[in-house]
């Protein structure tokens, strides 16, 4: 299925949770915070949330900025 | 000599931003020679694809030290602020944001209608905001009055290095102010940041000014003791402006 991730589309399996889908993708789970769909998913929820066709991710960190 | 910001008592009036350094370590070591304990940070998307053993600008502030400051740079409306805002809160854990929201990008100036509303929504929301705003004194004056808890007009456009180009309205802002005032943006060199804390300014927030420069480690500690200086400047209360010249020494017992 398709999702759109940082504004990129990608193609994944299906019946992925978000804690799965960021190891599967070799993404490092510190220091980021993640919103499906403009929600906020806090970290503790990361396990059991589900993510579905379409789903709009962003994954944001703190970067270098005044 | 203090400057208090969320409850919370800084011995420095120096606050940094942590962008356009070379890399993290230059960073983390301009932000120990500038004496800074407050440090801003854009929160923004992270590079997909990265190593997962790749370095993250948060692993070189030690937040127990420093208060590390999300802002919402590169928002240009209200609703992008606010959840830009509250990305900030869920990474860091605190409520303090400095929030930003820009005009366009080309000339990188405050929004002013936006940021009022933003303000707003966020002051409802429980945030403690730090606003980049233009040196419109009114609008200082309503997002003071929103519950901001600084106020922080900007000295000439962000990464202009311009200097000081408003004193006349960043000291009405000052005099009518009853929270922090802390001129953010434009700064160019130490004297800018000294002129803007002797004009009576609670602290002064930059970054270029040190990351572009040909030295910045230097020029962080150039900045530190720039914002100590015209603070006490300010304190001491600066002499009067004379017309005329006047002798240092006693005329009295002159031999001719």
């Amino acid at each position: 299925m398709n999702i759109i991730v940082n504004g990129d589309k990608i193609s994944i399996e299906k019946n992925i949770n978000l804690e799965n889908f960021l190891k599967l993708n070799n993404i490092n789970n510190k220091n980021i915070v993640i919103e499906v769909n403009k929600i906020i998913i806090t970290k503790s929820m990361w396990k059991e949330k589900k993510i579905k066709e379409g789903d709009v991710i962003e994954i944001i960190t703190a970067v270098g900025g005044g | 000599m203090s400057l208090i910001l969320n409850n919370k008592l800084y011995n420095s009036r120096l606050i940094i931003g942590s962008g356009k350094y070379k890399d993290f370590n230059e960073t983390k070591n301009a932000l120990k020679s500038s004496g800074a304990e407050m440090i801003t940070v854009a929160i923004k998307r992270t590079n997909l694809g990265q190593d997962t053993n790749q370095e993250s600008l948060l692993n070189f502030i030690d937040s127990k030290k420093y208060k590390i400051l999300p802002n919402t740079a590169g928002c240009f409306t209200a609703d992008d602020a606010i959840r830009v805002s509250l990305l900030g809160k869920e990474l860091l854990g605190d409520n303090l944001v400095k929030l930003e929201v820009l005009a366009d990008k080309d000339t990188l100036l405050p929004n002013e209608e936006e940021t009022l509303v933003a303000a707003k929504e966020l002051v409802k929301l429980g945030f403690s905001i730090m606003v980049y705003t233009t040196d419109n004194v009114a609008l200082a004056r309503e997002l003071e009055e929103i519950g901001c808890i600084a106020v922080m007009p900007l000295a000439s456009p962000i990464g202009t290095g311009k200097g000081i180009m408003n004193s006349k309205n960043l000291k009405k802002i000052i005099y009518n102010a009853n929270v922090p005032i802390i001129v953010d943006a434009g700064i160019g060199t130490a004297s800018d940041a000294t002129i803007a804390m002797e004009l009576g300014c609670d602290g002064v927030l930059l970054n270029s000014a040190i990351a572009m420069s040909d030295n910045p480690i230097l020029m962080a500690e150039a900045m530190k003791y720039a914002v100590i200086s015209g603070r006490k400047a300010y304190e001491a209360k600066r002499m009067e402006i004379s017309d005329i010249a006047i002798p240092s020494s006693n005329k009295k017992n002159s031999i001719s």
